[in-house]
């Protein structure tokens, strides 16, 4: 803990505060008049007045300190003929550092498509969408209709059976001129009446429904 | 400010455009002519030969290569004790500040021999600065040893002006009170705790 100076007079503390610029010839004549002035009436600043007088003397001495100005100066020379020595460290430290932050983003990176191949190893075999490439399930179409039309049944015809029965055809025709029809609106209760109805119908050689498992 | 330093600070910035033109005589002339300066004002934050020229070479890299980018704010002498401040404080990071015990300084660092006058005053001037902060110290060495003003060590430490006041009052303090009185009355300053 500093303790703190109480002083004698009103005017010592702007003594106290105006010394060191006295000292080093800083103040101006006014000030040094002053100085002078209060010093000649005031014994504690005297004292305080020399001890700073005695430390300006003292810090003015040369450094105890002795090195070698010139051995420095050369050094300094030679440092400026090889500009980088004081900064290779440093940029092997940010190359260090680049290095390890790249290593840690491909190390991030693989535990992701890890953990991504994983999810996708592990998750349901049917997703929930289809390709437009990938083979359809016909057979798995509910309520579908094998059916196989005469060969002289015109075109009007067929299409007029279609959409009097809400039929569409969704695969066909196969080897043996077979369509594969379905229901519209994928309705199955109906599939029974449907498939009389088929045989019944003029141009039609054979309907059958399709199952699913021979 | 005496009357020789508007001189020195003209000369100064002649040397300082010679060196941002590439000239090493200049940067040559510059350095010896604040070698000495810098080595006392070092010795006030470290005790190190090693680490005070370090630190010297360290500012004077830096002012090479800053030479052309020196504005002219302040004096010559303020910029390079700030540079030398910085580089100062970076070395004591890197390197703590403890003494180098003096069987470890090399012959040619040995401390100069002085007269015994001098060696009593540097005692006296040893026991009072051990007490001080690093930063106080630095203050009593800019104000006492440089002849800077407040304003050139606010400049130099870049801090404010008030705490360079209260750097220097505090160190002051410390001072008169460990540092033997010189004639009679030295108690006739009282103490009391803040």
């Amino acid at each position: 803990m500093t303790m703190l100076p109480t002083y004698p007079s009103e005017d010592c503390p702007r003594a106290w505060e105006m010394m060191p610029w006295v000292l080093q010839h800083s103040a101006t004549a006014e000030q040094n008049d002053w100085l002078s002035r209060h010093l000649a009436h005031c014994p504690a600043c005297r004292t305080e007045f020399a001890q700073q007088s005695r430390l300006k003397q003292a810090m003015s001495l040369p450094a105890d300190i002795s090195l070698d100005a010139e051995a420095g100066l050369q050094r300094l020379l030679g440092r400026l003929d090889t500009p980088a020595p004081r900064q290779e460290p440093q940029r092997a430290r940010a190359t260090g550092w680049l290095t390890r932050a790249l290593a840690a983003a491909v190390l991030i990176q693989a535990i992701g498509i890890g953990a991504l191949g994983l999810k996708v190893w592990t998750a349901d075999e049917n997703p929930a969408y289809r390709t437009l490439s990938q083979e359809p399930a016909a057979p798995a179409t509910t309520g579908a209709i094998r059916v196989v039309p005469d060969a002289g049944m015109t075109l009007a015809d067929w299409n007029a059976l279609l959409h009097s029965l809400q039929l569409q055809v969704v695969s066909g025709p196969n080897g043996v001129g077979a369509y594969t029809l379905a229901p519209r609106d994928n309705k199955t209760a109906a599939q029974t009446d449907t498939v009389q109805q088929l045989r019944t119908a003029h141009g039609i050689r054979l309907a059958e429904p399709v199952t699913g498992t021979p | 400010m005496n009357n020789a330093e508007p001189q020195a600070d003209a000369t100064d910035r002649a040397l300082l455009q010679r060196m941002a033109a590439g000239d090493r005589m200049a940067l040559a002339t510059l350095y010896r002519s604040y070698h000495g300066r810098l080595c006392r004002f070092l010795s006030r934050l470290t005790r190190r030969p090693d680490v005070i020229e370090e630190v010297i070479n360290d500012c004077f890299w830096i002012a090479w290569q800053k030479a052309g980018d020196f504005r002219g704010d302040s004096r010559v002498s303020t910029w390079i004790m700030g540079i030398a401040y910085r580089c100062g404080l970076k070395a004591l990071r890197q390197h703590g500040d403890e003494p180098v015990e003096d069987r470890h300084i090399p012959e040619e660092r040995t401390p100069a021999t002085d007269p015994e006058e001098d060696r009593e005053l540097r005692d006296w001037l040893g026991k009072g600065l051990e007490r001080l902060s690093a930063d106080q110290r630095v203050v009593v060495e800019l104000v006492y040893g440089e002849g800077h003003s407040l304003d050139d060590v606010a400049t130099i430490m870049q801090c404010p002006v008030g705490t360079v006041k209260a750097r220097l009052f505090h160190a002051r303090v410390k001072l008169r009170n460990v540092l033997p009185a010189l004639a009679e009355g030295a108690h006739a300053f009282k103490e009391q705790a803040p």
